[in-house]
């Protein structure tokens, strides 16, 4: 695979660093060279968060990009915070469920394309699992990790509270699921491939 | 002491987590730290792993004492270490200086993060004088610029080494990127590679009596006299330009034959090496030099790769503006190369930024 770089940005809270961190795991554990980097500032709460991934064969140089291949912005704020980082080869993904100014949105994409991740956490599981089911849309859109393997790294991470509460691994599950699904179904409607 | 790492492991971690692995498996004894973003975690992994391998912390009231502690245990004979960044860097330079005063052998690990004051929490190489330089004198310690968590791992270990061998204080200068981000790395047992640990020993209340069967170590940092100081400080000079061939280190990439040589250190080495490769796939010779150590600097290799590689032009790319050019500059005084430069103070630099950079140049 050539190397494939994301940019996943939401509201401090949302969980995209702990989804960054589990598929960079899991990108780790099936021997791809990979690095995860964090946007830290000084908030502690609130501000927009991003996390910056990249996944390949080859050893990987600067831990940041300038450009990525799939920007996945989670709030209505980190659309305008991510817009430059998407360019004509770039797949802009963000929550449908919020409506971003027009002159929000980047200058240049691939395709922008809206996910009701919000609205599906809320409405069909829980909104607690939000966070794995964008990292199931990750899986949908890219190839970075198999869907094995992030199970794995899912288990890895949770496993202890899985082991106290076995209805969140299957929560977790068919959330990782779900996204996957909604990011290929957006893929197919859009007529837009795959990345990577 | 107890083995920390029993056989090669891989690992997928922070550079900060590697820092505080790295100076368990070189046998640091204790840290004395104060907390301060991009180091912070260095201090929380040392507290969480330290206490199950018999190992050391104190959390002191700010920095001057951190590096004042350090300096003191590593007098006693203790193997000690300290990390810090950006305002906690420059409160240190005063301990760090009477290191160099009194030949200390004290490592610091530092993660910069943007400047001036308070700057921000995230990224620079804006501590490259500070870090070199950052004393009221001549700059008599060792600097290790690192661009890898591999390579955290590795100077870490041989900070330690060379620290205790020539009694420089020593640095390895990391930055808030290398500290915050998670990549892979091999950690290791220094001695299952080969890599004698060098023993540490008391430099105050040895065995003997003075006069009789030892000489007296006199530690100072205070002259009364103008000569004693100048004695002193020509001395260490000496000392310091004597072994400083075997102490340099630098990385270089097709400069035998090149029209650009690009000039890096740290983190942003990763992107000019990625850089030299796209701009030769494209049919632009450009060539790759690194000094991972800046102090003392590879001046006689990088003045050798100018000359070898016949490049008429040199590009130094750095995250501040003009440190490493003006530490380059210095070095290699009296060449004749065009030195341009990309100077990009507080924010990362990628393969891209020196790509366009070189083909403006040219």
């Amino acid at each position: 695979m050539s190397l494939i770089k994301i940019a996943l940005a939401g509201e401090g809270g949302q969980g995209v660093q702990s989804v960054a961190e589990i598929l960079a795991e899991a990108a780790y554990n099936e021997n791809k060279q990979t690095i995860y980097i964090p946007n830290f500032g000084l908030e502690q709460r609130g501000g927009v968060s991003i996390a910056f991934i990249q996944v390949g064969d080859t050893r990987i140089g600067a831990p940041k990009f300038n450009k990525a291949d799939v920007v996945i912005a989670l709030s209505e704020r980190a659309v305008g915070r991510t817009a430059h980082y998407s360019d004509k080869n770039t797949l802009y993904v963000y929550d449908s469920g919020f409506s971003p100014a027009a002159e929000d949105f980047p200058q240049e994409a691939k395709q922008i394309i809206g996910i009701p991740a919000i609205d599906t956490a809320n409405n069909e599981l829980h909104p607690r699992v939000f966070n794995i089911i964008i990292m199931g849309a990750v899986i949908g859109l890219t190839n970075v990790v198999t869907f094995e393997a992030a199970k794995q790294a899912l288990e890895h991470k949770l496993g202890h509270k899985f082991e106290k509460n076995p209805d969140l691994r299957e929560l977790n599950y068919k959330a990782l699921e779900i996204g996957k699904k909604m990011a290929e179904d957006s893929l197919q409607q859009e007529g837009v491939s795959h990345i990577g | 002491m107890q083995k920390v790492i029993s056989e090669t492991k891989k690992a997928f971690m922070t550079g900060n987590e590697t820092a505080a692995w790295a100076a368990l498996a070189a046998g640091a004894e204790v840290m004395y730290g104060y907390p301060i973003t991009p180091q912070n975690e260095i201090m929380h992994y040392w507290t969480r792993l330290a206490p199950k391998y018999d190992r050391k912390f104190l959390q002191t009231e700010d920095e001057l004492s951190a590096g004042f502690t350090t300096s003191g245990a590593v007098q006693a004979g203790v193997k000690a270490f300290t990390a810090t960044a950006g305002p906690g860097n420059v409160l240190m330079q005063e301990p760090f200086g009477m290191a160099e005063a009194m030949r200390l052998p004290l490592l610091a690990i530092i993660q910069q993060r943007g400047g001036p004051s308070s700057g921000t929490v995230i990224y620079s190489q804006q501590e490259v004088t500070l870090t070199t330089y950052g004393g009221n004198g001549e700059g008599h310690r060792i600097v290790y610029s690192t661009a890898t968590h591999q390579e955290l791992y590795d100077y870490i270990i041989k900070g330690f080494n060379t620290a205790w061998k020539y009694r420089f204080p020593t640095f390895v200068l990391g930055d808030g990127y290398q500290a915050k981000m998670r990549e892979p790395l091999e950690i290791y047992d220094p001695e299952e590679r080969g890599i004698e640990m060098v023993k540490t020993y008391p430099l105050i209340g040895r065995e003997g009596h003075i006069g009789e069967n030892r000489e007296p170590q006199h530690l100072c940092n205070i002259y009364s006299l103008e000569e004693e100081l100048y004695d002193v400080v020509m001395k260490t000079s000496a000392e310091y330009e004597k072994i400083s061939p075997e102490i340099v280190e630098y990385d270089e990439n097709l400069c035998q034959d090149a029209d650009v040589l690009i000039v890096t250190h740290g983190v942003v080495s990763r992107a000019a090496d990625d850089a030299v490769k796209a701009l030769r796939a494209q049919g632009i010779k450009a060539s790759y030099f690194r000094p991972i150590t800046l102090r003392p600097f590879p001046a006689k290799q990088l003045r050798e790769a100018i000359a070898k590689s016949g490049a008429k032009k040199m590009l130094i790319a750095e995250s501040a503006y003009g440190q490493l050019d003006r530490l380059t500059k210095q070095e290699i005084y009296g060449e004749t190369i065009v030195i341009d430069h990309l100077f990009m103070p507080g924010v990362g630099i990628v393969d891209h930024d020196i790509i366009t950079k070189v083909k403006s140049m040219l």
